[in-house]
């Protein structure tokens, strides 16, 4: 399993300019148990995150529900956005069994790896 | 094949948007301990307000955003990641300096398939656009934003003045 969780939208950022959606930044990391992907979302509340697994990807929505605030700016150096990302889920994850947590701004999601797919020692007699 | 000047125009969209790509590829592995950009410096204020893929790129990380409401300045601050204990906020001499440090090396035992993600210390000096009340400066962490309200100086309040007849 090298060629885990590769991101689907190779388009990375495509929208960032143009519209309100963009891809967050992403770390993946893998161990022998399971994938963790974390994700930057700040500014998104924890109720207004969606995951969704289907036809095997994961598709990573965090979009505001809330009006802007309009004071007027006097620097802006970030506009609020939404973020989706999409990425395939790799052969051997155990895909009822990704949960997703959010700690300060970040998504950590949960990829456990299918017990047939971790890697085993096999004793030899 | 260019065969008249919308290709040209369109051409140059490509090139424009390649730039800002590259540009923000760049910044965003760029120096992550800068101890610059005086946002709030209202000289390169107009700078960085008036192209909006330069000021990108001329950014430091934390990006952040500084509103002013009536009674005080609001300042906001990307910070996915940052624990309130990973952050410290100070007014010294009129100037707002935001420090910490975002570690986001691999967790123990796992290796790296992807990293957007940079491990980046900080430090910011936002000098204040007027005299604020340092005692009643107060910082939130939500959701990955930092927010701290400002209020200004009881001096730099807009003051009415009665007009008498005279």
């Amino acid at each position: 399993m090298s060629d885990m969780a590769v991101r689907d939208n190779n388009g990375l950022q495509a929208k960032a300019y143009g519209g309100r959606t963009v891809a967050p930044p992403v770390d993946v990391f893998e161990n022998a148990d399971d994938l963790l992907i974390i994700a930057d979302v700040p500014g998104v509340r924890n109720e207004s995150i969606e995951l969704r697994v289907e036809n095997g990807t994961l598709t990573l929505e965090a979009k505001h529900q809330t009006p802007k605030e309009e004071l007027p700016a006097l620097v802006r150096e970030y506009e609020r956005v939404d973020f989706v990302t999409t990425f395939r889920i790799p052969a051997g994850i155990d895909t009822g069994a990704i949960s997703a947590e959010t700690k300060n701004g970040t998504l950590v999601v949960r990829l456990p790896k299918a017990a047939a797919a971790k890697a085993r020692k096999i004793a030899v007699q | 094949m260019l065969t008249g000047w919308r290709d040209f125009d369109d051409a140059f969209r490509a090139i424009d948007l390649l730039q800002r790509r590259i540009d923000r590829a760049f910044d965003f592995w760029a120096d992550p301990s800068p101890s610059d950009s005086a946002v709030m410096d209202p000289q390169r204020r107009g700078l960085l307000l008036g192209d909006r893929w330069r000021r990108r790129a001329t950014t430091a990380w934390p990006a952040t955003n500084v509103y002013e409401a009536k009674e005080s300045f609001i300042v906001k601050a990307e910070v996915p990641g940052l624990a309130e204990s990973d952050i410290s906020v100070s007014v010294e001499d009129d100037v707002l300096v935001l420090r910490g440090e975002r570690k986001s090396q691999a967790p123990e035992g796992y290796k790296v398939h992807l990293r957007e993600r940079a491990s980046v210390a900080f430090t910011r000096k936002l000098p204040l656009p007027a005299r604020v009340d340092v005692e009643g400066v107060t910082a939130t962490l939500t959701d990955g934003v930092l927010t701290i309200a400002l209020p200004k100086a009881k001096d730099a309040l807009p003051r009415q003045i009665a007009v008498q007849a005279a």
